[in-house]
């Protein structure tokens, strides 16, 4: 206590200093843009693939066996979609909003066969990838999240 | 203005420092938000710059894969060039000889990977197909083919999800 006493005139001769980060800012200077170059703001997901069934790449007029195999073909023009036990039905993909058509035709085909989880979507040579892609997204959305891709005849 | 020059001087007639906290404070969230990016659940795939993926509504997760691009009937894997497809079509059927030769070179230096870390035997090959959303049926048959052939039969298509 003396000490400080002794020492208190030298205490209030001293100018209050603050932390030096200056260092520390010259770090996050050069930290910051960089991580912003290489930072993904895309968010980027997947959708898995599954092979088609064995020997439906060949014979995809044959519906004759057991199980569903739901089909939905892109065509310029038309989506159809067919499989066993199913009436054939064509979507006119130059009306109004066709995916909407198609997502209520695969939801009552999904209502009339709960236990089938798959649909082969086939697409002609020249469908673009991103017909393909809006496809397996109103399977999805209708409930079948099992998609494989084959090429038609 | 006068009288506010006057406060940020002190009393023995010496100019106030510039105060950083708050500024730090703001480049300390930042770079927290920078470093929580790159701290996410999975697998980050960047796009390869040309490719235009399309959207989707999926949510899956991308795996650590390899990564096959495909634009303008080019085809990279792993960020470098192999092959351009003429037209997309070719003489040896859907199989694309050069893509998959560097797919099986690829497998093998991962099966070796796998050895040497002891889980050969849980190795399954893994593949994200980059797509642009304008190329063709015909182009990205052959590089499932290809890339089914090669033994990268976990086939995975990268989009562009639902934010």
């Amino acid at each position: 206590m003396n000490a400080r006493h002794s020492l208190g005139r030298s205490f209030r001769g001293l100018v209050e200093n603050d932390l030096d980060i200056m260092p520390l800012m010259n770090l996050f200077v050069a930290l910051i843009p960089m991580l912003l170059i290489s930072a993904v703001f895309l968010n980027v997901t997947v959708i898995e693939m599954n092979a088609p069934p064995e020997g439906m790449a060949d014979d995809q007029e044959q519906k004759a066996v057991e199980p569903l195999h739901l089909a939905v073909t892109i065509r310029e023009d038309f989506f159809v979609i067919e499989g066993n036990k199913l009436d054939k039905s064509v979507i006119d993909r130059r009306d109004d909003d066709p995916e909407s058509a198609l997502a209520a035709a695969l939801a009552a085909v999904v209502a009339a066969h709960p236990g089938n989880r798959d649909v082969m979507i086939i697409s002609e040579a020249r469908t673009r990838y991103d017909e393909i892609i809006t496809v397996m997204d109103v399977s999805r959305a209708a409930g079948l999240p099992s998609a494989s891709l084959l090429g038609a005849e | 203005m006068a009288r506010r020059r006057r406060k940020n001087r002190r009393k023995d007639g010496t100019t106030a420092p510039l105060r950083l906290t708050s500024m730090m404070d703001i480049l300390t969230v930042l770079l927290l938000f920078l470093l929580k990016s790159f701290v996410v659940e999975g697998e980050v795939i960047t796009p390869v710059p040309g490719v235009d993926l399309p959207e989707s509504s999926s949510d899956a997760a991308p795996q650590a894969s390899v990564v096959v691009a495909i634009f303008d009937n080019t085809v990279m894997l792993d960020g470098q060039m192999v092959t351009r497809l003429e037209n997309g079509s070719s003489d040896d059927g859907l199989l694309i000889a050069p893509l998959a030769d560097r797919l099986n070179q690829t497998r093998a230096k991962e099966l070796e990977i796998a050895q040497l870390r002891g889980e050969d035997v849980d190795y399954s090959p893994k593949i994200a197909i980059q797509g642009d959303r304008d190329i063709s049926f015909e182009v990205l048959e052959r590089v499932m083919y290809t890339c089914n052939q090669s033994g990268f039969g976990d086939i995975a298509l990268a989009v562009i999800g639902a934010s």
